[in-house]
């Protein structure tokens, strides 16, 4: 697109349908139709539909883009977008938590842009290798580092999570799936654009990603609150895409991570506002035995975090097969190892998660009559549940779509036999096998129980239980293990991680920002008196200097 | 045929798990200086129990625990070959690999997981609270070890590591597998990591609520799935097996390590384990890992 009407004649922008963008403008059309079938449970406000549009549609000039300033521009305006949404039900501090570091991520985006100009003078994509090059030494570094920076802030990679975890907790129960399935995608967006088109950075990535994963794994396991676990969860699962994206031929586990990523964040977030909606709550001390209540609600929920899990029958296994494979024939051995345990960690805040909300015991009376959440809260659930089970079975069925992408990036494409089976390197995985021998032994076992039936007694009430010949009462504190986790303060290696934090940085940061400022305020005092001096002495300065 | 030769693994690892479980009994109870129950006292037990009703019913997931423990416990055992080569005695080995295999080997405890917490029973959720702690530390050292056994045999495919190995594993790397060995006895619950079911402390662990016929499955499925990790073990760092009689007598002496492993020591706390195996195991497979490495 030539901008010489507008009197730009230097600037050159574009717009073009590459199959990279396709893929993430699928993301945000299907995240964005998903959501809106829990809207008629609340009572949005006009506003906030025509900023959820208008932030929708910032994501598609983002994704779009094939240059750096178009890419700006929608970055600016989701950010902004994304402010106004929040803004009608975070606090005060969280708010002010986001729109700094957004600001601050889109500021150095901007710095950072403009130095990859001044090495060829074009925005494009496809000039900015040979601009990077162009740079000298330390305006490449400076550059990297910028643009790090702009992006690890909008995924949340630890250290820059600060304003994250709150936002996700305190966002419109309706807005949450929104920011953790597509918002921070872009971050993953930007990234791929990044290291594909600009500069290859390996082991900084896979570092860092690492000590994210690790790190924010760690910090959900000692939450309590079911929205503030699933943010973490987030940024560690996010962590796994950008040490996949620092070694060689992770491309392919990172679009396909996204994908998953995507569908199951939008599952849990919206089985949780669901919890939400109908219970009124969202700590797990407060929530518990919710499962005979909403069957429906816990089975979507169990599917979630099979996935999330990364366990074989479904959908997620398959993601973390690539990312898996990728890194054991990149011979990254220890950074295998070290993704390998974090997945593990994971598994014990996966069933807190589960275990918190549904199951235990109820920990108030109110919560022994509540009913299933409404359908609008369920058929999104059941779309994503069949659509994660089907990728589950067929693994190789999305990697078209995902080879034609990796085709146009120059990179090696992904090998498959057939639709269910993917194939590495390193041994292959047939998940239509694996998912009908579960289900068929799964089938027998419970045949044979069947057919082997005898008379059970149902439980009195839920008090019924073996509890070291006592009878618990109602004031028994029964819904033990909403707090696990809690012992692993105790493990002095684990305990740095609880114990350190990066809130006393930023307060650093603010307290020297007020203390410049209050050197500021001294000159500028808002007496207009002043101001008129400032400005006079600026011009009589200005003048000098043009004159000179 | 492949349905036959998984039904006839099943059998054979029923028999054998139930074997080495009364064998266990035994050898420990001649450590304590006591006479054990016979042999297949556990066996009978199991059999009996299957017949057996339940006591109380906490809904249907509480049930649904059990059964897809035991649908875990079969599936592990018919994804990992009895044999380093041949056509027989492979199950659904080729459709997977080592990284299904280990995410197998959780696959049924989480599943239990569910139906414990289903049942409501703070004894169990204390179970699995402590089971899953410790679990992440206990495959650190196991995921280093085998993926540097991956990574040097230039396959996932267990039968492939197994018949490749012209030395054995265990003695070309000891480092990763003295560190295996340390996540090993803890999979196998034996002390000083046994702080899951800890017999005779807690009041039984994950296995609280369960009678009858769940009992006898969580039982039987114990049995198998001992046997497939011993299998899993044998074919990693032992050579594998070409016959039953290598099989069972690689498999046996491995058992009778960890449990003479397990009768001398005392039991670690949830938080003292976890530090352990982070700590002493780790480094060994680490510094194991970067030996094995550096040289090819």
């Amino acid at each position: 697109m030539d901008l010489s009407l507008f009197g730009l004649t230097d600037i050159v922008v574009s717009l073009k349908a590459t199959h990279l963008a396709n893929f993430f403008a699928m993301l945000i059309a299907f995240s964005s139709g998903i959501v809106i079938f829990i809207s008629k449970n609340y009572r949005l406000t006009k506003s906030f539909y025509a900023l959820f549009l208008l932030l929708s549609s910032s994501l598609f000039l983002i994704v779009y883009a094939q240059d750096y300033l178009l890419f700006f521009i929608g970055w600016e305006v989701m950010s902004i977008s994304t402010y106004f949404l929040l803004s009608f039900t975070l606090s005060k501090e969280a708010l002010h938590k986001y729109i700094i570091f957004a600001m601050a991520s889109a500021l150095s985006l901007f710095l950072a842009i403009l130095i990859l100009y001044s090495g060829t003078h074009s925005f494009l994509y496809e000039n900015a290798r040979e601009s990077f090059l162009a740079l000298s030494d330390v305006n490449g570094i400076i550059f990297v580092a910028l643009m790090l920076f702009g992006i690890f802030v909008k995924l949340g990679t630890i250290g820059f999570h600060y304003w994250l975890v709150d936002a996700y907790e305190e966002s419109h129960n309706f807005f949450t799936p929104y920011l953790s399935a597509v918002l921070s995608k872009m971050g993953v967006f930007a990234l791929i654009i990044l290291v594909t088109q600009v500069v290859t950075l390996t082991y900084t990535l896979a570092i860092i990603g690492l000590f994210t994963s690790i790190i924010a794994t760690f910090k959900a396991i000692n939450e309590d609150s079911a929205k503030r676990l699933l943010a973490y969860s987030s940024i560690a699962q996010l962590g796994y895409i950008v040490t996949v994206l620092g070694v060689a031929d992770g491309m392919s586990g990172a679009l396909y991570h996204s994908l998953i990523h995507t569908a199951v964040k939008l599952l849990l977030f919206i089985n949780i506002a669901g919890i939400i909606y109908v219970t009124g709550r969202s700590k797990f001390s407060e929530l518990g035995g919710l499962i005979y209540r909403m069957p429906q609600s816990f089975t979507l929920m169990l599917i979630g975090i099979i996935v999330l899990a990364g366990m074989p029958p479904l959908g997620g296994f398959a993601s973390k097969f690539m990312i898996y494979t990728s890194l054991l024939d990149a011979k990254n051995l220890l950074i295998l190892s070290a993704v390998m345990f974090s997945s593990a960690s994971a598994f014990l805040y996966i069933y807190k998660l589960i275990y918190g909300v549904y199951l235990g015991h109820p920990t108030n009376k109110k919560l022994e009559s509540v009913k299933e959440v409404p359908l609008s809260f369920l058929l999104p659930q059941y779309i994503l549940a069949l659509l994660l089970i089907l990728i589950g079975t067929f693994p190789a069925f999305v990697v078209p779509y995902f080879n034609a992408i990796l085709d146009e990036l120059g990179l090696k494409q992904m090998a498959f036999s057939d639709i269910s089976t993917l194939i590495s390197n390193f041994g292959e995985y047939n998940g239509l096998v694996v998912i009908s021998t579960f289900i068929t032994l799964f089938a027998v076992v419970l045949l044979f129980l069947v057919s082997n039936r005898s008379r059970v007694k149902e439980a009195k009430n839920r008090f019924d239980i073996a509890y070291c010949g006592e009878e618990p009462t109602e004031s028994t504190h029964l819904h033990y293990g909403y707090s696990m986790g809690k012992e692993l303060r105790r493990v002095s290696l684990l305990n740095h991680i609880y114990k350190n934090s990066v809130k006393p940085f930023y307060d650093f940061i603010a307290s020297q920002t007020l203390g410049f400022s209050d050197i500021f305020k001294k000159i500028y005092t808002g007496n207009l008196a002043n101001n008129f001096q400032m400005a006079l002495v600026f011009a009589i300065i200005l003048l000098w200097w043009s004159i000179k | 045929m492949i349905l036959l030769d998984s039904l006839l693994m099943f059998i054979i690892a029923y028999g054998t798990g139930f074997l080495y479980y009364g064998l266990y009994r035994n050898i420990t109870a001649r450590f304590q200086r006591r006479y054990g129950p016979p042999v297949w006292q556990s066996f009978f037990d199991s059999i009996k129990f299957f017949t057996k009703e339940d006591s109380t019913s906490h809904g249907w997931m509480f049930y649904l625990g059990p059964i897809i423990m035991m649908s875990g416990a079969i599936m592990t055992l018919i994804f990992i070959p009895f044999f380093s080569s041949g056509e027989s005695f492979v199950g659904f080995s080729k459709y997977g690999n080592l990284f299904v295999v280990l995410y197998l080997l959780v696959l049924g405890p989480l599943g239990n997981a569910l139906g414990v917490g289903a049942a409501g029973n703070p004894f169990g959720a204390m179970g699995i609270t402590r089971g899953l702690s410790r679990l992440f530390a206990m495959e650190l050292p196991f995921y280093i070890a085998v993926i540097a056994i991956m990574s040097l045999s230039g396959s996932s495919d267990i039968a492939t590591i197994s018949s490749t190995q012209t030395t054995l594993n265990a003695i070309a790397y000891p480092l990763l597998f003295i560190a295996a060995m340390f996540s090993f006895i803890g999979m196998m619950g034996q002390a000083p990591f046994d702080v899951v079911g800890a017999p005779v402390e807690v009041y039984s662990g994950p296995a609280t609520e369960f009678s009858g016929k769940f009992l006898a499955l969580l039982m039987s499925q114990s049995a198998i799935f001992t046997f497939a990790k011993l299998v899993l073990m044998v074919h990693l760092f032992l050579g594998g097996a070409d016959g039953f009689v290598e099989l069972l007598s690689k498999t046996f002496l491995l058992f009778l390590f960890v449990i003479a492993f397990g009768s001398m020591y005392g039991r670690f706390k949830t938080p003292q384990s976890i530090d352990f195996l982070l700590k002493v195991p780790t480094v060994i497979a680490v510094v194991g890992l970067i030996l094995a490495t550096w040289s090819s």
